[in-house]
């Protein structure tokens, strides 16, 4: 769907009909660039109501120290691209100090994500003394310290993700200095704030920091209309709040795991310059110069995404056997066969490959992007998966490196561990897939696997990774309930909750925490208030030895009963019946089942080895 | 040179996207206070109108404009160079 007045009509017969716009017209939203076109679509999708779970709902409070204007079209047109239904709340006019400082902008509750939007006429004093740099300077670190001390107060009182920015320095204040010794010592000051604001997000978990002044360097147009600044107090252009809009876009997705996880690439044209079954291996351009050094760059692009936990996928219509010589020996090449966590080299349709890996890795296809440089290639991917984000990478060689990472499909709030180990255990998946094939049932294949789980109260250190599982874990999540980071730090603080993680580990290596749970506990009953479980380990009776531990804890703080309760979401199929088949039965409260701890039926797997703490 | 008549169906085709109106509905009631045109709406509006024919307008002078006729006077005054892209 590329025509404009087809995207906006489309948009405007979903919000009519009451449901989430159909796959194609989400993903031509989230390709929009144009401010105009998303600031209508954002317009339009005011009236938006979806309540077929095809969007996942996420609350953002704004505060602006300005008028935000368009600020809110242009992010909710940028959030139902990215797959959310969001409600956004902006906050009154000149209302920033006092919302922040008594967290007025959570209202009837916590917003997912406060956007706190910033520009320099909060931070410059209103009649500031050209004659006098050094007033001007010790005033700007006071204000960002004010502004700091804010910050991280709010933060401390929510358990909203807050994201803000850096402001680029006006041309007022770098024009109106005569001096070059005064513009350097202003403009250090002004950097020095800026970096000050930067800090913020390692002094503080909850808080995200955009830098809007260096990305403002990368925009072709100017950051502020005079007359619209001096009119309306809009010191932005709509081009700056489309930029911004996108960047909290960004914040919302990946706090709400809607991140993409693979990245499928083609070879020929793409990887490297030239077909390799026709000019050969040693034919191919890679590496050193131009045109050469534009696809080792797009190689080295992906092995940095993948060094971050970004799967890589091939997705080659070509001869295995030379596709794999040349990935393994050509000199120049960067992404060895080892990379890949999935491969799909052959003749068939790439949709029908992507399908397979998908199904091979334990993902859906809609965490995937997929880059081709064929416009054939591309086509037939969006419209045969129109959930797989497409990235073209035809014409020059040069700008598919960048094109690749501009939209931010894979950010994440923070990184850990498991995500820098995630290519190589699915990887190990993939190969667990080939080693089963060998076995005469499923069971024998279990047990020689060597499965260990073990269960562990969440620490300072896991409850970032319970949190990302909560935001990321769709099939296997008995409530759907996502208990970002600081709840979950709030709940391991109580003495009256307990969280805990579950790693798993086989003969084919270490999956890392792949679970995790958050429970009530109180002498007469345990409740679990929610499980989740990673995909990538579902269909081994992970799931059963992870109530099996809580169980046997629950037992030994002598709770004669262990509850839970499953509720059905769009996509959590996955984890119906299991507790009925845990041995869970019914309870006289809506959706809740118990089972007695004291006679309480055998359902541990046989294949799995439980063990307690590491 | 201007073409008066290109400029005001591209005014016309902006003043429809930001007012939800139909094209026609802006022909039969060019006052432009009879339909949604607040502060927001109209500073949308000059936006859009710049970027589409190429021309900087005097505030003043915009929010002086009345109806539709008034918005193509001034920018055809401005020197607005068609560049449409609907």
């Amino acid at each position: 769907m590329d025509d404009v007045n087809d995207l906006l009509a489309a948009l405007g017969t979903a919000v009519a009909e009451r449901r989430t716009p159909g796959p194609a017209t989400l993903d031509a939203l989230g390709r929009l660039e144009d401010p105009m076109t998303m600031q209508a679509a954002g317009r339009i999708l005011k009236g938006l109501s979806a309540d077929d779970g095809g969007l996942r709902p996420v609350r953002v409070a704004v505060q602006a120290t300005f008028t935000a204007g368009p600020f809110e079209q242009l992010l909710r047109a940028a959030l139902v691209g990215a797959g959310a239904l969001p409600a956004i709340e902006v906050g009154a006019y000149a209302s920033f100090d006092l919302s922040l400082a008594t967290n007025a902008y959570a209202g009837d509750g916590d917003p997912d994500v406060l956007a706190c939007l910033l520009a320099d006429g909060y931070l410059l004093p209103a009649g500031w003394s050209a004659g006098d740099p050094a007033a001007l300077v010790a005033h700007l670190d006071a204000r960002v310290a004010e502004l700091r001390d804010l910050v991280l107060a709010s933060a401390e009182r929510t358990t909203a993700t807050i994201a803000l920015h850096t402001v680029p320095m006006p041309a007022e204040l770098r024009d109106g200095l005569i001096s070059w010794r005064g513009r350097s010592a202003v403009a250090a000051a002004w950097h020095r704030m800026n970096a000050a604001l930067l800090d913020l997000a390692a002094d503080h978990a909850q808080v995200v920091v955009i830098d809007l002044a260096g990305l403002l360097a990368d925009l072709p147009a100017a950051s502020r209309d005079d007359r619209l600044y001096r009119y309306a107090d809009m010191p932005y252009t709509v081009r700056v709040l489309a930029l911004l809009a996108q960047q909290v876009r960004r914040v919302v997705q990946a706090r709400q795991g809607l991140s993409r996880k693979v990245l499928a690439l083609d070879l020929d044209n793409t990887l490297w310059g030239g077909v390799v079954g026709e000019v050969g291996a040693g034919g191919i351009e890679l590496g050193g110069l131009y045109p050469g050094n534009c696809y080792a760059g797009l190689q080295r692009t992906a092995a940095r995404l993948r060094e971050q936990g970004v799967l890589l996928a091939l997705a080659s219509k070509n001869d295995p056997d030379l596709a794999e010589r040349t990935l393994a020996e050509h000199p120049e090449v960067l992404l060895r066969p080892a990379a890949f966590s999935a491969r799909a080299v052959n003749w068939e349709p790439k949709a029908d490959n992507l399908r397979r890996m998908a199904a091979t890795l334990g993902l859906p296809t809609g965490s995937f992007v997929f880059v081709d440089d064929s416009a054939f290639e591309c086509g037939h991917v969006r419209a045969e998966l129109p959930e797989v984000a497409v990235v073209a990478a035809g014409g020059d060689p040069a700008h598919p490196a960048r094109s690749l990472l501009r939209h931010g499909w894979f950010d994440v709030l923070e990184l850990t561990g498991t995500d820098r180990e995630r290519p190589d255990l699915y990887r190990a998946r993939a190969q667990r897939i080939e080693h089963s094939a060998g076995f005469a049932s499923t069971t024998d294949y279990l047990h020689a696997l060597a499965i260990e789980v073990t269960g562990s109260p969440v620490t300072e250190y896991t409850a970032p990774r319970a949190a990302q599982l909560a935001a990321r874990t769709n099939q296997f999540n008995l409530t759907g309930v996502r208990y970002d980071e600081a709840t979950t730090a709030a709940m391991a603080a109580d003495p009256g909750r307990l969280v805990a993680t579950f790693a798993v580990a086989d003969r084919f290596g270490d999956e890392g925490i792949v679970g995790a749970a958050w429970v009530t506990v109180t002498e007469s009953e345990w409740r679990v208030e929610n499980l989740v479980l990673s995909c990538r380990v579902l269909g081994r009776g992970i799931e059963f030895a992870v109530l099996e531990w809580i169980a046997r804890r629950a037992q030994a703080a002598g709770a004669p009963v262990l509850a839970a309760r499953f509720v059905s979401t769009d996509r959590n199929g996955a984890a119906d019946g299991f507790l009925e088949k845990a041995g869970l039965a019914p309870t006289a409260e809506p959706g809740w089942r118990s089972l007695g701890l004291t006679d309480r039926p055998d359902t541990f797997p046989t294949w799995i080895r439980l063990r307690d703490h590491r | 040179m201007t073409d008066t008549t290109s400029v005001r169906d591209t005014i016309l085709a902006v003043l429809s996207e930001v007012l939800f109106e139909p094209v026609e509905a802006l022909r039969t009631e060019p006052v432009l206070a009879v339909h949604q045109w607040d502060s927001v709406i109209s500073l949308e509006a000059l936006v859009r109108i710049e970027e589409r024919l190429a021309v900087s307008l005097d505030l003043r002078s915009y929010h002086e404009a009345r109806e539709v006729d008034d918005l193509v006077d001034l920018v055809v005054a401005a020197g607005a160079s068609v560049n449409v892209r609907l």
